[in-house]
């Protein structure tokens, strides 16, 4: 296993994060992590990726501990991370000099292919800098990948963009989180699909198994969600 | 080692207009030591020195406001990325604190070179030794006993306002930890001033007399004698040694906290 | 190999089933021809946004199946041998059926229903 939660809990000062969590991630799957706004979804991505502490329960990734581990996941999370001076040259410095497994031939690829103007982020659009970021982990070469919302607020153009770097990049001994509201638009992705609602784990299911039923994940989502 | 620098030049790029701000004012205050045109020489020397004191003052509130900005960082998802960076909370905070320890040396270093130029407009001539002592040893005692424990303090209180946050209101251990510094700095003022001159003084400026009396004559019998004693006893090295004990205490803690923050 | 020769419906199954339909029903309209080759697992996936391993497990079935075949360094291709006839066969009684399906839940005699298929076909 990738990443293991056994009975996890993150209780914040008033309200839930997730409850009572028990999941586990082998090698070589992408995950669809699915639910409606406040469901749990960035708190598990947060806790495996070591950005939260749990209140309750254990989380082992690569065996250790989650920080421990920090060098071997990729985290891309919601908010804008980057600073408004920093261009994609000073990104790649940023990243090859902090991270062993980045490969700076494979970042100036990924930034052609993505398109990423060579400009001060602050005076990039919204897309643009998500395509920066995207490129800024898809050029290490990490074995879990825990993506929040990549294509959150993105336009149509960039989104596609994004998913085919994400197919293109993707090895079949790595495995990916994915949490999005796009669920139509990535469903062709995952290979399993797990739910949340309110914290707690609705269905944990192959998508292999939905579409022999002649369900989409999206017709799922609606069914166990709404 | 990379990655150390790496830290370093993020912390250059983040704060380099801080920096160059900082030291360019020098600039000004060049200037308005220039325009001060009083016609005694020891009043305008006092002028002077004065505004060199303000200078002091304001360059080390900027150099606490530079290295407390973490707030900024928080806001906008910034400590994100450096919380999930392989470097530790240790190499973090030593990179960030030995940047604008590094801007502090180089903005006082200047200002001892500035007292150096308006005791030369005063007429005053010191040799090499005085210079150097002026220039490196007293910036180098002055900001270990205050501005570089003072920017540790700031360091760690930062820290602490963004590590409780989340899990707390956040300006509760940040608000205990600034109303119990006036108390901690009073018992260690004390601590301090007791032990001091255990071991030998640091002897400073044992030319400087010579050269002001040379430029101003001697004074009476008395006030050589008080100065000969002072200057026999040097400065303490006590405080000097107690206070960067401290500075890498108060740094230790900071990269502490970094360590079990949550984004 | 255009992305609107490929059709996927989320709801309509597995994909890797829709996706060796679909490479059937191109060789059986002559989209596809024997010796074409097909673009790589990995390439076809970035194009759909599909999983890679559910082109893999398409291709997989199709190879079983005899419609194509891998050639070692140059790619995936339809076999020379592959059996065309059959599928359009296949493809068009699955069409009859689909008509006659429908039309009876319409309802309608088969002398009717012949009749009108007539029409249509004279006048298309």
């Amino acid at each position: 296993m990738l990443a293991s939660l056994v009975n996890v809990t993150k209780r914040y000062r008033t309200t839930e994060g997730v409850r009572d969590l028990t999941l586990h991630f082998p090698a070589g799957q992408i995950v669809g992590v699915l639910g409606l706004n406040g469901s749990g979804k960035s708190t598990l991505l947060k806790l495996i990726a070591g950005l939260l502490f749990p209140t309750a329960g254990e989380i082992s990734v690569f065996g250790g501990t989650p920080r421990g581990n920090r060098a071997r996941t990729v985290f891309l999370g919601e908010t804008d991370t980057l600073w408004p001076w920093m261009t994609p040259a000073d990104a790649g410095r940023f990243m090859d000099g902090l991270y062993s497994d980045f490969d700076p031939v494979r970042f100036g690829e990924l930034l052609d292919v993505l398109e990423v103007p060579r400009r001060k982020t602050k005076a990039m659009s919204k897309g643009e800098r998500g395509r920066l970021r995207l490129a800024m982990a898809l050029a290490r070469s990490a074995k879990l990948y825990l993506l929040d919302e990549p294509l959150a607020g993105i336009d149509l153009i960039s989104r596609e963009k994004i998913m085919m770097s994400l197919v293109r990049e993707w090895h079949t001994d790595e495995t990916i989180l994915l949490s999005t509201h796009e669920v139509a638009e990535a469903e062709g992705l995952f290979e399993r699909a797990v739910y949340l609602r309110d914290g707690g784990l609705v269905l944990d299911v192959a998508v292999e198994e939905l579409r022999r039923d002649g369900k989409s994940v999206v017709q799922t989502f609606k069914e166990v969600l709404a | 080692m990379r990655r150390f620098r790496t830290l370093l030049w993020l912390e250059h790029r983040r704060s380099w207009i801080w920096s160059v701000a900082l030291l360019g004012s020098l600039a000004f205050w060049a200037w308005g030591i220039k325009q001060v045109r009083v016609w005694d020489v020891a009043e305008r020397l006092g002028i002077r020195a004065g505004l060199l004191a303000m200078a002091c003052a304001i360059g080390t509130v900027v150099l606490c406001l530079m290295i407390g900005r973490i707030r900024s960082e928080t806001r906008h998802g910034q400590y994100q990325v450096l919380l999930l960076t392989p470097p530790s909370g240790y190499s973090h905070i030593a990179a960030r604190y030995l940047y604008v320890a590094g801007v502090a040396f180089a903005y006082f270093i200047t200002i001892g070179f500035l007292y150096w130029w308006i005791m030369a407009l005063a007429g005053i001539h010191l040799d090499a030794t005085t210079l150097v002592e002026l220039v490196l040893a007293v910036p180098f005692y002055a900001i270990s006993v205050s501005v570089l424990p003072l920017l540790a303090w700031t360091l760690l209180l930062m820290v602490f306002i963004s590590a409780y946050r989340v899990s707390g209101p956040g300006w509760i251990p940040g608000t205990v930890m600034l109303l119990g510094t006036p108390f901690a700095l009073r018992w260690l003022i004390d601590g301090v001033v007791r032990v001091s001159y255990s071991l030998p003084g640091w002897r400073l400026f044992a030319n400087a007399p010579a050269a002001l009396i040379e430029r101003f004559g001697s004074p009476d019998p008395e006030t050589t004698m008080q100065v000969n004693e002072i200057l026999y006893n040097g400065v303490p090295i006590e405080p000097l040694l107690i206070l960067l004990a401290l500075t890498v205490a108060l740094l230790v803690l900071a990269g502490r906290i970094w360590q079990e923050v949550e984004a | 190999m255009t992305t609107e020769t490929w059709i996927l419906d989320m709801d309509a199954g597995p994909i890797f089933e829709q996706i060796g339909r679909n490479v059937r029903e191109q060789l059986a309209r002559g989209d596809l021809r024997p010796g074409d080759k097909l673009p790589s697992a990995r390439d076809l996936a970035a194009t759909l946004s599909v999983n890679p391993n559910t082109i893999v497990h398409a291709y997989g079935e199709l190879e079983a199946q005899g419609i194509i075949e891998k050639r070692r360094g140059l790619g995936t291709f339809i076999r020379e041998d592959a059996p065309v006839e059959t599928m359009r066969k296949d493809m068009l009684r699955e069409i009859a059926e689909t008509f006659v399906n429908e039309v009876r839940r319409l309802g309608v005699e088969t002398d009717e229903a012949m009749a009108v298929l007539k029409e249509a076909w004279d006048a298309g």
